[in-house]
Order: structure tokens, then C-alpha cells, then sequence
């Protein structure tokens, strides 16, 4: 018993110094981050209490409703809590740094396995404390039920927790018999990936908003069809649904013991079955992850082509950096896959738009379909704010350790920023014009807007793109062990604030322009000198703010990189 | 002729003098060796002349060019090998070597092509020219940087411990190069905990405890100053800790 916590303990400490001894920063980043957490709970809380509210008001249908979207809820999450097991088993019971000196001690295996799938549970189940709490105590304020929910909520939590854990980990260890643990991460990656895009577009295309207006439906059995989520008296997540529903309803007596046993002996089993199994899985799995990666040919006439056309086309030293960058973006697995997301971000974005019921629109349906074209400039440039700050943001903390070989040629830190910029801002202007162009022409979009549209896009990506490579530099994280987590943390929750505070001050910017100019085009009047002056000086302002967002953070983070110790 | 000119070079790490205030030269053609034990300040000192760090204060020359005012045209001709070879796993080694050449500006052509290769089988590396570096050991990635660092033909070459996960084989080969530059007048700056290498290969050495340099000049010049008439070894022992043997510290409680 006693093993297992002292090899608990190292990150025990490490968690404690890193809160102790943080310094101010620390603590204001930490103080920060929390902030952000409880308005992200906040926000969510709020909207579960909107949707359930709502629900009530549908007559003979609030509760079924509310009990179906509380079993998908635990059902998602159980999904996704097994999906996160896997990730972070990979890594806590088979890739990490430390395991070398672990192993080589006289530490028992089952003690380093008990102990690594602590850390384990610990890593990836704190999502369903920042999501699902808030969505829980929604339930809580809508239904009023007694204390036993909160005891319920707790204990069975705990056990879906467990449950979920024990799965992922068996997983964990089975794929890394068959693959070594290297390549099973690879493989994990382009399997979630796969996984979120499969539900992300069949979520989409089953047509969820057809659900809040039962009308379109002509029989209530229809309706109720349309909504078939899985029901099965197997599913952890019903056990746990039906009791939570339950005590929601006043009905605490009913049941509870059943499911809580139901529950309990299967966190049981799953713990015990889990232990079985790394006595004769684990070590061979570990052993296996530590021999070398096997020896792989860098050839590749596809990527020969784009990466020696950016050779030549950026000159020798930011033609250089481009391509290495696409050569190392194609051959890392967990990289590319993320382009498949965002193929079926754009199909689903382009999509939505082609569905909107335009003629059910109260007001003039071009007017509306010009208006929803400017709004999509917001929305546009949002998205690709999120895209940005997953591949713009980290660009320039994916040197890695290898950033001395920048460090220690004769290559300007300038010059290197400016190079970064330039290899990003190229795919990031084709994503952001099919985004404006397409939805144009969806919309059927004036002249007017579509000249304007595209062309504000252009700015906007500019200073998108700068303010990811400046702010990257500002922060960069040069030992991170997985790239997309770069973007997770202080830096790039700064950047995703900044970035969506510049889209938005230049959509509100142009707003009153372009509804003058638009008018004046529906109306057939002409526009006054003042107006003029209005129009010229809402535009240089967006043309100043756009010219600052690119400059400064570029200025900010060349600083910042040349005083780096 | 001075190539490296290091005057009252300063590192201060928040409040911590890893560096302070030390004063060097080192003439074209000399195989410099520095000396220290961990934590003296050496690698702070080597990343401060790759320009790779800041230094807190003083100055560095090279070949009479001050790096905090043109770091650029410094960079241009000092080759640096790093004490832990951290590069791009996703490239091969012809793609890293091509990569640092652009970086350089060396012009692409036969010529250069023709540069990689020579240095590739030099190192034997060729037969992995084309593969991934991810699959290479500790010191295939070694003496990959060494080809890096050799590629722009420095003037000056600033090492650090560069024998660390060089296999006997290995080490026998940077031995040689390192010999064969400075014949051509290359100025080589090598830090290195291998006392015996220091003495085999290094015109001159100087040693560095807390930030200073207590002793600088050739392995002869050292042991008298020491007092001893042993190897490089007793005379590093005697400059930096008194000469007293650890294990006779280690050895004497359990012997009471």
C-alpha cells in the first residue's frame, strides 16, 4: 500500500511547488486561470439552466426531454472520459521521462501500475468537474431535489470516474501489446480525430434544430422517434442517469440501492481486472516502448513539392524554415490528422449556411442575406482565431529544444518571426476566402459586401496570423512535450482573448459603413459628405487597428525572444 | 592574432553570478580547452559566445567583432556544437544539413551537395543520409550537429563536451578533425570534463570555478602552478578542491 503512494509522490510535491513557488507570475497566471475557469462554469451553467427551463415549457414533454439530454450528457462524457484515459495512460504509464528511473528501482510493478493509473484518473477526469458540475447543479436549480442528489451525484460520479478509467487503461495496455506504445500514440490521435470528426458530422447532418420546434413534426411518436438516444439497462451512464433522475423527481428510494451496487461492484471489478491484467501486460507493453523507433525513410515525392516550391519561393533562409516546417507537419501523424478536422469544420460551416431558412426571415429576405454575409465576417474570423491559436500560436514554440540552431545562426530573430508569418499567413488567407467567398455566393451576397467581405478577411488574417507568431513568441514554450498543448495554457488563452477582441472591434468598426453604403445601394439615395467623412474615418481606423495588431505583437515578441535566457 | 577576446564577461541568473567578470584570449589556430567542474559557469560561458545567451555584462570579441553589436556577422563564421544534440526528429540528415546551410546562406548547387555527402561519410553517416532522424542513437544525432557546425567552414568553433555519448570510435574521429582544423586554422573553443582529452588535444586550457578563471595556460604552465608533477588530472583536482581524494571523504566515516 505504502508503495504506491510513495511513487504518487513526486507529482504530488511537483503540484505543490509549482503552486508555492510560482512567484507572482505564477500566481497571477494561476489567479487567472481560474477566473477564466469559473466563467467558462458560469457561462455553461447558465445555458444548461436556459435550455432546461425552456424544456419545461413544452408542454407533456419538458421531463422527457430532460431526462434523455441528461443520459446523453453522462453518456458524451463517459465516451469522452475513456477517450482522455487512453491519452493520458499512454503517456503516464509508458512514455513518460521518469518511468526509466522508476522501473530500474526495486519498486513493485503493480505498485508503479496503481500508481500511474492514479495519475491517470487524476489527469484526465478533471473535465467532468469544469463541464459537468455546472450542468449537474443546473438540474439541481431547475428540479429543487433534496440532499441526497448531491451525495448521489457525488459517489456515482465516482464511479463512472472509475469505470471509465479501467476501460481506457485496458485499452491503453491491449493497443500497446499489438503496437509499440510510440506508434500507438500516433495511432490514438488519428483515431480520436477520426472519432470527432464521425460524430461532429453526424451530429450535424441528423439536424439537431429541428428538435426545439416540435412542430415541424406531425405526430408526438415522430418526435419522440427523432430523439433515440442509447438505451441500455448495461450502460454505466443509464445506472447512473436513472438514480440522478430519481432524486431530481423525489423518488429516492425507489431503485437506489440497486443501481449504487450495480455501480459500485463494477468500479470494483474494472479495478480489479485491471490489476490482473498489468501483471502479465504492463512491463512487456513498457519494455516494448522503450526500444528504438524504427528506422524510417524521410523520401516523399508529394511533399518534395511543396515543401522545395517553398524553398524556392521564400529565398533561402525563410525558404528554409518553410520547408522544414511542411515536411515536419506532414511526417508527424498527430499533425496533419488535425487538417481532417478542419476539412469538416469548413464542409460543416459551409453546410449551415446552405440549410438557414432564409424565407422564413421577418425582414426584406436581401437585406438579410447581406446582413447575415457581414455577421459571417465575425464568424469567419473567429473560427479562424480558434485555428490560428491551435497552429499559428504554437509555430513559434515547435522549434522545440532544437530553437538553439535558430538561436546560434546568423539568422535575425526579425527575420525569423517575419518567416514564421509568412509561412502561416499563405493557408490561413485560402481557409479564410473559401469561408467569405463561398458563404457569399450561398447567400447570394451584392457586389458591395462581396468586394468588402474579402477584402476586410484579408486584413484581418494579417493580423490574426501576426498576433499568433508575436504572442507565440511572447510565450513560447520550447520543452512542451505535445505541440497542441502549447495552446492550452496562459499564453494561449491570451492570444484567443486578444485575437477575438481585434475580429470583433473590426466588425463593429465597419458596421456602421457598410449599413450607410448598403442603403443608400437598397434605397437609391445618395450618400451625404458627412456620411463620407463617417465611411473614410471608420476604415482608417480598421486600417490603424489592423496595422498595430500586426506590428506590435511582432515587435513584442521579437523582445521578448532576444532577452530569453 | 586574437580571435576570441572575452572581456570581463558577466552572467547573472536572478541574482546568481553563474559568470563573473572573466577576461580571456584565445589566438587563431589554438584548440582552447576549458575547464571546470559542474556548475562552474562553463557551458553558461560557451552558450554566452554561440550567442545563444545574453551576457549580463562585458564584452565578446570575435575576430575582432564585438557579437552584441553585429551577432549576425559573428554568427556568420562560429560554428556551434551543443552538449545535448536537440534537433529536428522529423528531418533526415540531409534535410537538417541542407536546413543549416539556408540558414547560413551558403549558395545551393553541386557544390554544397557535394559538401553534405563528404561530411556525411566523414561522420559515417551517409548510409542514414536519407532517414528519419527520430531513429538515430545519442551519438549518430552527435555527430550530426558536428556536420552542422562544420558545413559553414567556422573560423572559430565553440564545443561543448563534445565527447559525451561518442562511442571510442567516435571519439578517435572528432580527435582527428578537431586536429586537422586546427592545422588549418581554425580556432577551436571546447569545454570538456575529459581531463585526458584536454590534455591530448589542447594547446591551452584554462580552468573555471564559481564564475572565475583560476588558471589559464598550457597543461605544463597548469601542473607547475599546481604544484604537482602528475597528469592534468592531479592538477585540476589540486587548483579546484585542494587535491584531496574523494574517497578518502566517502570511505572515512564508514572506516570509524
Amino acid at each position: 500500500m505504502n508503495g504506491f503512494l510513495l511513487l504518487c509522490r513526486p507529482r504530488a510535491l511537483a503540484l505543490k511547488n509549482s503552486i508555492l513557488r510560482g512567484g507572482k507570475k505564477g500566481r497571477r497566471r494561476s489567479l487567472i486561470m481560474a477566473f477564466l475557469g469559473l466563467l467558462l462554469c458560469g457561462g455553461i451553467f447558465y445555458l444548461s439552466c436556459r435550455v432546461l427551463l425552456h424544456f419545461q415549457t413544452i408542454s407533456g414533454l419538458g421531463d422527457l426531454l430532460a431526462r434523455l439530454l441528461l443520459s446523453m450528457m453522462l453518456l458524451s462524457f463517459f465516451s469522452l472520459l475513456i477517450f482522455s484515459n487512453v491519452i493520458s495512460a499512454l503517456s503516464n504509464l509508458y512514455l513518460s521521462k521518469d518511468l526509466e528511473l522508476i522501473h530500474a528501482s526495486p519498486a513493485m510493478i503493480e505498485d508503479v501500475f496503481i500508481s500511474r493509473a492514479i495519475q491517470t484518473v487524476m489527469d484526465s477526469s478533471w473535465m467532468l468537474a469544469v463541464f459537468g458540475v455546472p450542468v449537474f447543479m443546473a438540474y439541481s436549480y431547475v428540479y429543487r431535489p433534496g440532499p441526497l442528489f448531491y451525495v448521489t451525484l457525488a459517489h456515482l460520479s465516482l464511479t463512472l470516474v472509475i469505470i471509465a478509467a479501467g476501460a481506457g487503461i485496458i485499452v491503453t495496455m491491449i493497443l500497446v501489446h499489438i503496437f509499440p506504445a510510440q506508434r500507438a500514440r500516433d495511432f490514438v490521435a488519428l483515431l480520436g480525430i477520426v472519432m470527432g470528426i464521425g460524430i461532429y458530422l453526424l451530429f450535424r447532418f441528423m439536424k439537431p434544430e429541428r428538435l426545439v420546434n416540435p412542430d415541424t413534426f406531425f405526430t408526438v411518436a415522430q418526435y419522440l422517434n427523432s430523439l433515440n438516444a442509447p438505451r441500455s439497462p448495461y450502460l454505466p451512464t443509464q445506472w447512473v442517469a436513472d438514480s440522478l433522475w430519481m432524486c431530481l423527481k423525489g423518488e429516492q428510494a425507489r431503485g437506489f440501492l440497486h443501481e449504487a451496487v450495480l455501480a459500485w461492484s463494477t468500479a470494483g471489478a474494472a479495478v480489479v481486472i485491471n490489476i490482473w491484467l498489468a501483471s502479465f501486460l504492463y512491463f512487456e507493453g513498457f519494455s516494448k516502448s522503450q526500444e528504438a523507433k524504427k528506422r524510417r525513410n524521410g523520401a516523399g515525392v508529394l511533399l518534395e513539392i511543396p515543401a522545395k516550391a517553398a524553398a524556392r519561393i521564400f529565398g533561402p533562409q525563410a525558404g528554409a524554415l518553410a520547408a522544414k516546417e511542411i515536411r515536419m507537419f506532414f511526417r508527424d501523424n498527430t499533425q496533419w490528422s488535425q487538417l481532417l478536422l478542419l476539412g469538416a469544420l469548413v464542409a460543416v460551416y459551409l453546410y449551415n449556411f446552405s440549410v438557414l431558412p432564409i424565407d422564413m426571415s421577418p425582414i426584406r429576405v436581401d437585406f438579410f442575406q447581406n446582413q447575415l454575409c457581414f455577421l459571417n465576417l465575425a464568424l469567419a474570423g473567429l473560427v479562424l482565431s480558434a485555428v490560428s491559436a491551435r497552429f499559428v500560436f504554437p509555430a513559434v514554440s515547435s522549434e522545440g529544444e532544437a530553437y538553439w540552431i535558430i538561436k546560434s545562426s546568423p539568422l535575425k530573430t526579425r527575420r525569423f518571426l517575419w518567416a514564421k508569418f509568412l509561412i502561416y499567413v499563405i493557408p490561413l488567407l485560402i481557409l479564410g476566402e473559401i469561408l467569405i467567398i463561398a458563404t457569399n455566393r450561398l447567400m447570394d451576397a451584392a457586389p458591395l459586401m462581396k468586394v468588402l467581405t474579402t477584402a476586410t478577411m484579408i486584413f484581418m488574417i494579417m493580423g490574426i496570423t501576426s498576433m499568433g507568431v508575436g504572442l507565440g513568441a511572447v510565450y513560447p514554450d520550447f520543452r512542451h512535450q505535445n505541440i497542441a498543448q502549447v495552446a492550452t495554457g496562459f499564453g494561449g488563452m491570451t492570444y484567443m482573448i486578444v485575437s477575438a477582441l481585434f475580429v470583433t472591434v473590426t466588425v463593429v468598426l465597419e458596421a456602421g459603413p457598410v449599413y450607410i453604403l448598403f442603403m443608400a445601394g437598397v434605397k437609391n439615395i445618395t450618400v451625404t459628405g458627412l456620411q463620407w467623412l463617417f465611411i473614410a474615418a471608420s476604415f482608417s481606423t480598421v486600417a490603424a487597428l489592423t496595422a498595430l495588431a500586426i506590428h506590435l505583437p511582432m515587435r513584442m515578441g521579437e523582445r521578448a525572444l532576444e532577452s530569453r535566457e | 592574432m586574437a580571435m576570441i577576446e572575452l572581456i570581463g564577461l558577466t552572467k547573472i541568473y536572478k541574482g546568481f553570478k553563474a559568470v563573473d567578470g572573466i577576461n580571456l584570449t584565445v589566438e587563431r589556430g589554438v584548440l582552447f580547452g576549458f575547464l571546470g567542474p559542474n556548475g562552474a559557469g562553463k557551458t553558461t560561458t560557451i552558450k554566452m559566445m554561440a550567442g545563444v545567451l545574453k551576457p549580463t555584462g562585458g564584452m565578446i570579441r570575435m575576430n575582432g567583432l564585438d557579437i552584441a553589436r553585429e551577432p549576425e556577422a559573428v554568427k556568420q563564421f562560429v560554428g556551434f556544437i551543443p552538449d545535448r544534440p536537440f534537433i529536428h526528429e522529423k528531418l533526415t540528415a540531409r534535410e537538417f544539413l541542407n536546413f543549416v546551410a539556408d540558414l547560413y546562406r551558403m549558395e545551393r548547387g553541386r557544390a554544397r551537395d557535394e559538401q553534405i555527402l563528404r561530411l556525411l561519410e566523414l561522420f559515417e553517416l551517409a548510409g542514414w543520409a536519407d532517414e528519419l532522424i527520430e531513429s538515430y542513437s545519442h551519438g549518430m544525432k552527435q555527430r550530426l550537429v558536428m556536420c552542422s557546425a562544420l558545413i559553414t567552414e567556422p573560423k572559430i568553433l565553440v564545443v561543448d563536451e563534445p565527447m559525451v555519448g561518442l562511442d571510442p570510435r567516435g571519439a578517435r574521429l572528432v580527435k582527428t578533425i578537431f586536429r586537422g582544423l586546427v592545422e588549418r586554422g581554425v580556432t577551436i573553443f571546447m569545454s570538456t570534463h575529459s581531463l585526458a582529452v584536454a590534455e591530448e588535444l589542447c594547446g591551452r586550457i584554462a580552468i573555471i570555478q564559481s564564475g572565475r578563471i583560476i588558471s589559464n595556460g598550457t597543461s605544463a604552465e597548469l601542473r607547475s602552478k599546481a604544484g604537482t608533477d602528475g597528469n592534468l588530472e592531479k592538477a585540476f583536482l589540486l587548483l579546484t578542491e585542494g587535491g584531496e581524494e574523494p574517497n578518502e571523504r566517502f570511505f572515512a566515516p564508514l572506516q570509524a
